[in-house]
């Protein structure tokens, strides 16, 4: 009884905190801000007038909750990424600023000419914006659906004593992980995101601009947008935020894989809410949402900056490193390795399951890595759909032959951690390589999860029921690695602000990896993937060893033997008709 | 009376069945369970660690018969069963003392 009140006071405490920090933060960001429609949208003429007062001015951008500014001639661009608007050139030390200002003065008289042009491109721009909207939701949806994949993955993977408390920490996981990110998370990540990485294809969020630790190339923490509120109670800000927090979801569930038939409820909920709020959306700051990380190359000079395209680090190994450091903090499962040290398996109990909810993560990765692009208006989409595919397909087919090889009999189970090791591996590089690449990246992933799994339960002893660190962590940190030996220039010029016009002497080039003569991309990627692999563990294993030295994170041992269901939840997740001890 | 009583592969089951059918009995029952014999279990692979199954599953056949049929109907189990190979299983025979039908209370062969 005294325990129950312990976690009871625990989980009241986090919630308690979660709404004073609502009372204080949320309407302190609700600035009078006026309806956006209550003004003309747009005015008529394209260019202020010459006598504008300098851009130290500017005021500060509204955000547009009601959808009616979003959308104008300023985002209309052809295949090359020209826009439409040219806008007028400020630099005069830059050499070519007579022919910038003679394009300008050039645009600015047809424009005079031609209002009704003006007026079709604001009805362009506006589609434009409405079909990336629809790309990005619809991609959500579908990485959305990666959580139903994961709880059947996850369930079958373990002892039916322990299926429903399985069930439950993914279904817990979504709901409280969201919780956080609505709370923090996104403002972390994302609360800067307009200062270097705008999302264009969205209409660039201009209302997410600061940083709440660094400024300028040096961003540590976003601090615009806490509570979805202010500046992200926008349609632009929205449409982001539905697509970015099913990723973070993902980081969510994949602790579960490592941690499950052993951890209690109270403490499984402080895992999600501090992935939710702190160890994902700082490092997500750091590479997506225009952070330090991303920003070396214009900072610096290294190559593109980190470059992880939809997040083999900043989703996947976060989560498999985080879920290292709760494993190793847990211990193994009772009876998970004999008197001799010898591992000791615990065979899936619905190898159904297990399949099933693979191929529900790779229809959902449909959504994951096509989607990443924020918009079908990047046509490259097709190239990363069937990368993903390639990846994926290869990299199963790795697993199967070696274990073929290795053990006598492919393992059903080792074969779907191969297929979501290729998913994972392919998940940076996706945009960045080509389909022969792919297949070369789906085969190393799935060498690394048959050793990375083997390597874990034989030498470092760390116990992963479901493979999530060797999927997600190791085959991760490939994903991100691999982009800076594989990519090859085709796409993804200026990436983080590197390189619009020219890169390595050549027009056009985009991220470039060994093979194709960066180099410095392949250090750059190696450092960053290594940085975000200590970030996650030790981030993770500070806190969590704390809290675990307050109260330990594992069920008694009783409880364990017996299987979660009843102690933890009440219930069986397969109760026998007859005996279940319910009336019928 | 006697009841009848086999542990057998459960692939055999349907065979076994035909079998029991072409002789004429009234009724079995069926369950599904585990044990071994002087086979053992054996070993399999797991994620690359390997277990034991220590018991292999098994159905057994439970048949009660008047004593005249008693012999016909092992004759007719021990032809379903039969495969040749170790852990076609085992076929016990006992008296038993009373049976009942729970409808109409009636007992012994009657009750059959």
């Amino acid at each position: 009884m005294k325990q129950e009140k312990l976690h009871c006071r625990l989980v009241s405490l986090v919630i308690g905190l979660g709404m004073a920090l609502f009372a204080t933060l949320c309407f302190a960001e609700e600035a009078p801000a006026p309806p956006a429609g209550s003004e003309p949208a747009k005015v008529e003429a394209p260019a202020p007038p010459a006598a504008t007062p300098p851009a130290a001015a500017t005021p500060e951008p509204k955000p547009d909750p009601g959808g009616i500014v979003t959308g104008d001639r300023s985002n209309v661009f052809n295949a090359a990424g020209d826009p439409f608007v040219i806008s007028e050139p400020t630099d005069k030390s830059d050499p070519d600023y007579a022919k910038k200002r003679k394009e300008f003065e050039e645009f600015q008289a047809q424009a005079a000419k031609e209002p009704l042009t003006l007026r079709l491109a604001d009805a362009v721009g506006r589609v434009r914006i409405a079909t990336n909207f629809t790309w990005t939701l619809a991609t959500g949806y579908l990485v959305l659906f990666m959580q139903a994949g994961f709880a059947l993955l996850t369930c079958g993977l373990v002892r039916k004593k322990n299926a429903a408390h399985l069930m439950m920490l993914n279904f817990a996981a979504y709901v409280f992980a969201f919780l956080a990110y609505y709370v923090c998370g996104y403002a972390f990540q994302f609360g800067a995101v307009a200062v270097n990485a705008a999302p264009g294809n969205l209409g660039g969020t201009p209302t997410l601009n600061q940083f709440l630790l660094g400024s300028g190339g040096w961003g540590f923490l976003g601090g615009r947008g806490f509570f979805l509120s202010g500046p992200a109670y926008d349609v632009g800000s929205n449409a982001l935020t539905l697509f970015e927090v099913v990723f973070m979801e993902t980081a969510g569930y994949i602790i579960v894989g490592a941690i499950c038939e052993r951890i209690t409820f109270w403490g499984f909920i402080l895992c999600e809410l501090f992935i939710g709020a702190l160890v994902y959306p700082i490092f997500g700051c750091w590479v997506w949402g225009g952070g330090w990380l991303s920003q070396l190359g214009a900072t610096m000079n290294f190559a593109h900056g980190y470059v992880d395209f939809a997040g083999s680090t900043v989703v996947h190994a976060v989560g498999g490193f985080t879920a290292m450091a709760l494993a190793v903090i847990l211990g193994p499962r009772i009876g998970k390795y004999g008197a001799d040290g010898k591992p000791r398996p615990f065979p899936a109990h619905n190898i159904a399951f297990v399949v099933i909810g693979t191929f529900i993560l790779l229809f959902g990765w449909m959504g994951f890595n096509p989607g990443s692009t924020l918009g079908s208006s990047d046509l490259r989409i097709s190239v990363i759909a069937v990368n993903t595919n390639l990846a994926a397909v290869a990299a199963s087919a790795t697993a199967m032959i070696f274990w073929y090889f290795m053990f006598g009999k492919p393992d059903i189970s080792m074969a779907c951690n191969g297929m979501l090791a290729g998913l994972v591996a392919i998940t940076a590089p996706c945009a960045f390589v080509s389909p022969n690449s792919a297949v070369i990246i789906g085969i190393l992933a799935g060498i690394v999860v048959c050793l990375g799994v083997l390597f874990n339960e034989r030498i470092i002893k760390v116990d992963d029921p479901c493979g999530a660190i060797a999927v997600h962590g190791y085959a991760g940190w490939l994903g991100a690695v691999s982009v800076g030996i594989f990519a090859d220039g085709t796409f993804g010029a200026g990436w983080n602000g590197v390189g619009a016009t020219t890169y390595l002497g050549k027009a056009g080039l985009g991220v470039t990896g060994l093979l194709y003569g960066d180099t410095s991309q392949f250090w750059m990627q190696l450092g960053g993937a290594t940085l975000c692999a200590i970030y996650a563990f030790g981030f993770t294993y500070l806190v969590f060893s704390l809290v675990n030295v307050v109260r330990p994170l594992r069920v008694d041992k009783e409880v364990e033997l017996e299987g979660l269901d009843i102690p933890e939840f009440g219930m069986l997740a397969y109760p026998e008709d007859a005996l279940s001890g319910v009336p019928r | 009376m006697k009841m009848v009583e086999a542990i057998v592969k459960p692939f055999k089951l349907d065979e076994i069945k035909d079998a029991l059918t072409k002789v004429g009995i009234q009724g079995m029952t069926v369950g599904e369970v585990r044990g071994f014999g002087r086979q053992k279990g054996h070993t399999e692979l797991y994620r690359g660690a390997e277990y034991s199954v220590d018991f292999l599953p098994k159905v057994k056949i439970q048949i009660l018969v008047p004593d005249e049929k008693a012999a016909q109907v092992v004759e007719a189990i021990v032809q379903g069963a039969r495969t040749g190979k170790i852990g076609d299983g085992k076929i016990f025979v006992a008296p038993v003392e009373e049976v009942i039908r729970i409808r109409t209370g009636e007992r012994g062969a009657d009750a059959i």
